[in-house]
């Protein structure tokens, strides 16, 4: 009897339950009509994004939601959501009902370039006419909005925009240079002398990690140092066939294989994360730390126990990085206009100087409207870069499994399991399998 | 050693006096299930060593070393910026429905199958366990679209409808051997008797396999509570999320804010543990029904 009356409880249950459903899931969009001119109110914008609460982005597009409220007089929807989830679901998720009317996602040819070569988010070139976009975006943070119909970008039509950008450049730990009596390297010849100073005093002096990013970072940073903007072309947009017994790509390989032997790099690299190696350095473990401007915010507020400062490789014209993750307009979008009030909202002076002044890296500030100095030595950095039309994208951009490929073959030759000689030509192989299917 | 000491331990057990000293088998036994239970405790332990370390201590300590000072701001940026209430209610309501309507649905399949003998019943096993064999992947982008069409996306109905359906095709296979081999007298009595087929699997066949349906009911909880991919999938607004899912939204892209993912797993399981604290005895009573009849 116990039991009877427990599972008709349970079914009642049920029943009841189905029917809130229902009725919460019935009146969802009503906010699909036109609107008037310039009178938005009672629309709904749904805004995606994966940024952090406290990060540079979360914070200007939180600033830039209210503007755009008090614009607009339409309401935003504001859903977040993890890199990782959007990147396995995107394709899906932008052509269904569910779609946001605005959503960020992540630049490059295996991602944005591959929702727009099959159609999942929309043309943006109208949008770009209309509010001038192009003209804020410096030559290299404008390539990963573009991409053509295979979904390659660099050329083709405009189908996001970049909201602030990101490279790659040297931490430096201040009070151990003090300590030897060294200044920040400008040369190559003052970094490798200072290694080896540090190596001669027991102290491991590059941090990085074979497992993930660091390695294949530096790894192309090395072979830009020798490049010219054509080796760029070449290697990412599949202009010329890359030589991979060139000097670019041999002076890095070798320079790598060198350092490891003599110990300016530990071959414990070949197991360590990418946190890993970036806690060393927030330890104090190692004088130099070479990764990118999504470390900054980090170190600012974890390295308590010495001084820290950054400067730019040295040496090179060419560096790695990019513009950032891009806003993207889905094809299901129901508000594509809202939408692009949003954008240009976000790219406003305002939203911009917010976005650098708490840590991030503006594609289209005034940098006089920045005031902290964090936020200044930072962006004159990346200024700099732009200035000689330096950003030069990242090394496992060109395929879409070059990632782990580059990571396995550095690993390879941390361990002593490679020469340089097999390492290019186990990369060479790696690169020119996929390549030869989109050329 | 093990498969050597356990009849030996049994055996001590009966005639057991408190005076004797354990013997060298039951010490090793003794030690045996003491590592086990470190090796289990290990990962909860590393939570609560490091959900209490403010995210500077964390990044200059080892994860083995007790925090320097007890700092909460793992667990309050955890609590401030996620819905944990709603996500808990949405992880509660999502696996409960599930288990009920499953175990439900998995009576009325195995008393067709294994006692009505429908014809050709091996093969409809065969067909009810494909559900479980086939790759969640694969079902990804043909039930996404089926949702949408219905407008069930980022409705926990969308969730529960397919893990009732995967969970009550592993409890039809499983009741439908238990069912076969159900003693035929005790229904030919009831038919005698004058209970109709609804009366004997209501008054009969259920009462006598509920140990079962518990534990089946439990597991199917546990089961779908632990559910990724496909709750990804199907359930895309903040307010939809389940735990998992709720954790997963604390991963960034090149870094992660370890502290706070690591306080949000360590509030996560303690719902986890609260259930298993008042389920433990029908688990344990579940798996040992049935082992003497």
């Amino acid at each position: 009897m116990k039991y009877r009356n427990q599972a008709f409880g349970a079914l009642v249950a049920v029943g009841a339950l189905t029917l809130a459903a229902c009725s919460s899931s019935g009146s969802s969009d009503a906010t699909t009509g036109a609107a008037a001119d310039g009178d938005y109110s009672g629309q709904v914008l749904k805004v995606m994004h994966y940024e952090g609460e406290d990060s540079a982005m979360g914070i200007a597009w939180n600033r830039a939601i209210e503007i755009f409220e008090e614009e607009t007089g339409a309401t935003v929807d504001l859903q977040t959501t993890a890199f990782e989830d959007l990147n396995s679901s995107a394709s899906q998720l932008f052509d269904s009902s569910d779609a946001p009317d605005v959503s960020e996602y992540n630049k490059g040819n295996g991602t944005a370039g591959q929702l727009a070569a099959i159609g999942v988010i929309q043309n943006l070139d109208d949008a770009y006419a209309e509010y001038g976009w192009a003209d804020k975006l410096g030559a290299g943070v404008d390539t990963i909005a573009m991409y053509d119909e295979n979904g390659v970008m660099g050329s083709g039509s405009f189908y996001g925009v970049p909201n602030y950008g990101e490279f790659v450049f040297l931490y430096y730990n201040q009070d151990l240079l003090d300590e030897y009596g060294m200044e920040v390297p400008t040369s190559m010849d003052d970094l490798e002398a200072d290694m080896q100073t540090f190596v001669d005093n027991g102290i491991t002096p590059l941090a990085t990690s074979a497992q993930e990013y660091p390695m294949g970072q530096l790894w192309y940073q090395l072979a830009l140092s020798q490049g010219d903007r054509q080796f760029v072309n070449d290697y990412q947009l599949y202009e010329n066939p890359v030589n991979w017994q060139g000097p670019e790509i041999s002076y890095a390989t070798e320079t790598i294989s060198d350092w490891v032997s003599k110990g300016y790099i530990s071959s414990d690299a070949s197991g360590m994360t990418a946190e890993d190696a970036g806690l060393q350095f927030i330890n104090g473990e190692v004088p130099f730390f070479y990764s990118g401007s999504w470390w900054y915010g980090r170190m600012l507020s974890d390295i308590t126990s010495f001084n820290f400062g950054i400067t730019n490789w040295p040496g090179t014209t060419l560096t790695p990085g990019s513009g950032g993750n891009i806003w993207v307009v889905p094809v299901e979008s129901k508000q594509p206009e809202l939408a692009a009030k949003f954008i240009d909202i976000t790219m406003s002076p305002e939203v911009q100087a917010l976005l650098g002044e708490s840590g991030g890296l503006p594609v289209a500030a005034d940098t006089a409207d920045i005031t902290s100095p964090d936020a200044q030595a930072l962006i004159g950095l990346f200024n700099e870069v732009n200035d000689r039309d330096g950003l030069s994208f990242y090394p496992d951009w060109p395929t879409p499994t070059f990632y782990g490929d580059l990571n396995s073959v550095m690993q390879g030759l941390v361990n002593g399991q490679y020469t340089p000689a097999d390492a290019e030509s186990e990369l060479q192989n790696y690169y020119e399998s996929y390549v030869s299917t989109v050329q | 050693m093990t498969a050597v000491a356990t009849p030996s331990a049994a055996l001590d057990k009966k005639d057991r006096n408190k005076r004797r000293p354990r013997t060298p088998a039951e010490w090793i036994l003794l030690v045996l299930a003491i590592l086990g239970a470190v090796i289990i405790v290990f990962p909860m332990l590393l939570l609560l060593l490091n959900a209490f370390k403010s995210p500077a201590d964390y990044a200059n300590s080892s994860p083995l070393d007790f925090p320097k000072a007890l700092d909460f701001t793992g667990i309050k940026v955890f609590w401030e910026t996620q819905n944990f209430p709603h996500a808990l209610w949405n992880s509660v309501f999502i696996s409960g429905m599930v288990a009920i309507l499953a175990v439900v649905i998995s009576v009325l399949n195995s008393f067709a199958i294994g006692i009505g003998r429908v014809k050709g019943r091996t093969w409809l096993v065969l067909v009810f366990l494909m559900a479980n064999l086939v790759p969640q992947e694969m079902l990804f982008d043909p039930l996404f679209r089926l949702y949408d069409g219905l407008g069930l996306l980022s409705n926990p109905w969308s969730v529960i409808i397919t893990f009732t359906v995967i969970q009550s095709a592993f409890g039809t296979y499983l009741l439908s051997s238990l069912l076969g081999t159900f003693p035929k007298e005790i229904l030919e009595a009831a038919a005698v008797d004058g209970a109709t087929r609804f009366r004997a699997l209501r008054s009969i066949i259920v009462p006598v396999i509920r140990p079962t349906l518990s534990v089946l009911m439990v597991f199917f909880f546990i089961w779908t509570w632990n559910e990724f991919l496909l709750p990804l999938a199907f359930l895309n607004t903040n307010d939809s999320l389940t735990v998992p899912l709720l954790l997963e939204q604390l991963n960034g892209e090149r870094q992660t804010d370890t502290t706070t993912l690591i306080a949000g797993t360590l509030i996560s399981t303690i719902p986890t543990v609260i259930f298993f604290l008042i389920f433990q005895r029908t688990l344990t009573r579940g798996i040992t029904a049935g082992a003497v009849k």
